[in-house]
């Protein structure tokens, strides 16, 4: 009976409605795991973070803007934000400019590219939180290699993660050194794709390798560096194994991210609904910054 | 005459100049990437006495006592078989559920089609950590925390946006004129995609397998977040364990550098092996 009517059925539609069929049987697998574990959540983020809800207490109710009132007096948020932004914005320069630099490096035709090549993947490959001991190792006071160095060098063992500075410091160098080997690969990929004839135009015209750079090379790889900055901005916005691995957040709350904050109060004090508060400030910078994003890529466009 | 010389001795001399600057940078760079890792493998095969040395002993007689110290502290084959099995399984079903949506993406034409890619893209920028909490209560609800299926059930999800991005660039390669001709001779839409479209993109398949299963052996979130026994714990989790335990002589920087070149060896290996593929991968992902 069910067979007879499913075979009505199939023999009824027509050829553009069973392509809509199979469309939505391919795509379905994806949807749905998308729909539960992605857009259901972030609407539920942003009901939990107007409520008090905490595992431990037991309480769930709704508390209108509570948690965003309290933020401002929470001074390990006012310190994780101001961080968080400038530990991306620095991090994020510092990879542009040294990217497009080993870029440059790995793109000469020259011996030992290769190699460079194949090592330039290693820290962008590895385990973050593997990365992160490796570095807070190195860095050890007592016996990291580094310390040891400059103990040699200069006659003192800096104390790098007792001081704020230093640590953070040493958070932003090892998010640089984790990265950039990523904006590497795209700048290379990039400047791979300048079509040769224009270098060679430039050189009848008598332009020398820097005015290249300048005229040719930078305004073509500039759509990839808007692109990329989101790419790592995000990434860094929200990252937890480097600062979990590296410093923990300390000294106090100096080396203390907003994600690493989020996670600390939902997963380890169970604050979900104070949590997810800080989840929707997370995500209305994330916001601003794909708006921001957008309205550069445009001008690029534009320009070139 | 003596003018052509001089230019040419001016050339030799930027040459040699820009060669030395090369060589300089590929030295400095090689060290800034590989001195982390000289310092942990070397504290992994020291013991205890040699990683205390001070002034530090650069290259000790390289001992394996670590692995079997660390074995005897926490169950490692099984973390190793957890992170093997979270990393495969979440690679295997991100690229089988991302292929058949690449490549309804690519080939068929429905209103509608483009408003789904742009949400998928949206849903990827967005931080995992903020929706860690209500993940944690829709695996408690299924009854999924502390177990594979469900971690591998969040990551594969994750991994779906980029692995549909990269696999529908290596689709729409492939002459649609085939597939065409073969719907004529009557082939299932199965047929279509096992017998012709997925031959032809098993390179882009295999890269999305090893960036995926990379991206799943290193993840420290989700394991760190929704498994709080030893049943579904991975390395990434166990090496912060490890880390937090302090001896009385302080942090076991051995113990430390040995998980974490057990975790960092198969992933250089993978590197060195499918530099090509991974590389391809990432630039079509972002480049478009």
């Amino acid at each position: 009976m069910q067979r007879v009517a499913k075979n009505y059925l199939l023999r009824s539609i027509n050829w553009r409605q069973r392509r809509v069929i199979i469309f939505v049987v391919l795509v379905a697998p994806v949807f749905i795991l998308r729909l539960v574990t992605s857009v259901y959540p972030i609407g539920n983020t942003i009901w939990l973070s107007f409520t008090n809800t905490h595992l431990i207490d037991q309480t769930s109710d709704f508390i209108g803007l509570g948690n965003y009132e309290f933020m401002p007096h929470d001074p390990a948020i006012r310190s994780a934000l101001a961080f968080t932004i400038a530990k991306t914005l620095i991090a994020t320069l510092m990879q542009l400019f040294l990217g497009l630099l080993i870029a440059l490096m790995l793109n000469a035709a020259r011996k030992g590219r290769n190699f460079g090549r194949a090592i330039n993947l290693i820290p962008w490959a590895i385990p973050g939180i593997s990365a992160a001991y490796a570095f807070r190792w190195l860095l050890d006071d007592q016996f990291g290699l580094i310390p040891e160095w400059a103990f040699l060098l200069t006659g003192n063992r800096p104390l790098i993660f007792l001081t704020a500075l230093g640590a953070q410091t040493a958070l932003i160098l090892l998010t640089v050194w984790k990265s950039v080997s990523f904006v590497a690969i795209l700048f290379l990929a990039g400047l791979q794709g300048v079509p040769v004839e224009l270098y060679e135009a430039a050189k009848v015209d008598g332009a020398n390798a820097w005015q290249n750079f300048w005229t040719i090379t930078l305004p073509l790889v500039m759509p990839l560096v808007v692109t990329m900055s989101i790419f790592l901005m995000i990434g860094s916005l929200g990252g937890i194994d480097l600062v979990l691995g590296l410093t923990n957040g300390g000294p106090g709350n100096a080396t203390t991210t907003l994600g690493l904050r989020i996670f600390q109060e939902g997963m380890r004090f169970f604050k979900f609904g104070y949590a997810s508060a800080i989840s929707v400030v997370l995500l209305l910078l994330i916001c601003v910054l794909g708006a921001f994003g957008l309205l550069i890529n445009r001008k690029v466009e534009v320009h070139l | 005459m003596s003018q052509a010389s001089s230019v040419q001795s001016r050339y030799r001399i930027n040459s040699m100049l820009s060669t030395g600057l090369y060589y300089l940078a590929l030295t400095v760079f090689t060290i800034i990437v590989l001195v982390p890792f000289y310092w942990m493998a070397r504290a992994s095969v020291s013991n205890r006495e040699q990683i205390l040395m001070s002034p530090p002993l650069y290259f000790p007689t390289p001992t394996l006592e670590n692995f079997g110290i660390v074995a005897e502290q926490v169950p490692l084959v099984l973390f190793i078989t957890n992170s093997v099995i979270y990393a495969t399984a979440s690679a295997v079903i991100a690229v089988v559920t991302s292929f058949m949506a690449a490549y309804a993406f690519s080939r068929i034409n429905v209103r509608g089609s483009g408003f789904l890619q742009w949400l998928l893209i949206i849903t990827v920028s967005i931080p995992q950590v903020a929706l860690i909490i209500p993940l944690y209560q829709i695996l408690r609800s299924l009854q999924l925390l502390n177990t594979l299926t469900g971690l591998i059930l969040v990551l594969s999800s994750l991994m779906a946006p980029f692995t549909v991005w990269v696999l529908m660039s290596f689709i729409k390669q492939v002459p649609q004129e085939i597939e065409e001709a073969a719907t004529i001779d009557g082939a299932s839409l199965l047929q279509i995609l096992w017998r012709i479209v997925l031959p032809v993109t098993t390179p882009g398949i295999v890269t999305m397998l090893v960036i995926n299963f990379i991206n799943g052996w290193n993840d420290l979130l989700h394991p760190l977040s929704f498994s709080s026994t030893e049943e579904a714990r991975t390395l990434s989790v166990a090496i912060t364990y490890i880390y937090s335990y302090r001896a009385s002589w302080g942090l076991p920087w051995n113990l430390v550098s040995t998980v974490g070149m057990i975790m960092v060896i198969p992933v250089i290996l993978l590197v060195v092996i499918a530099q090509r593929s991974i590389v391809s991968g990432l630039t079509r992902g972002a480049v478009k």
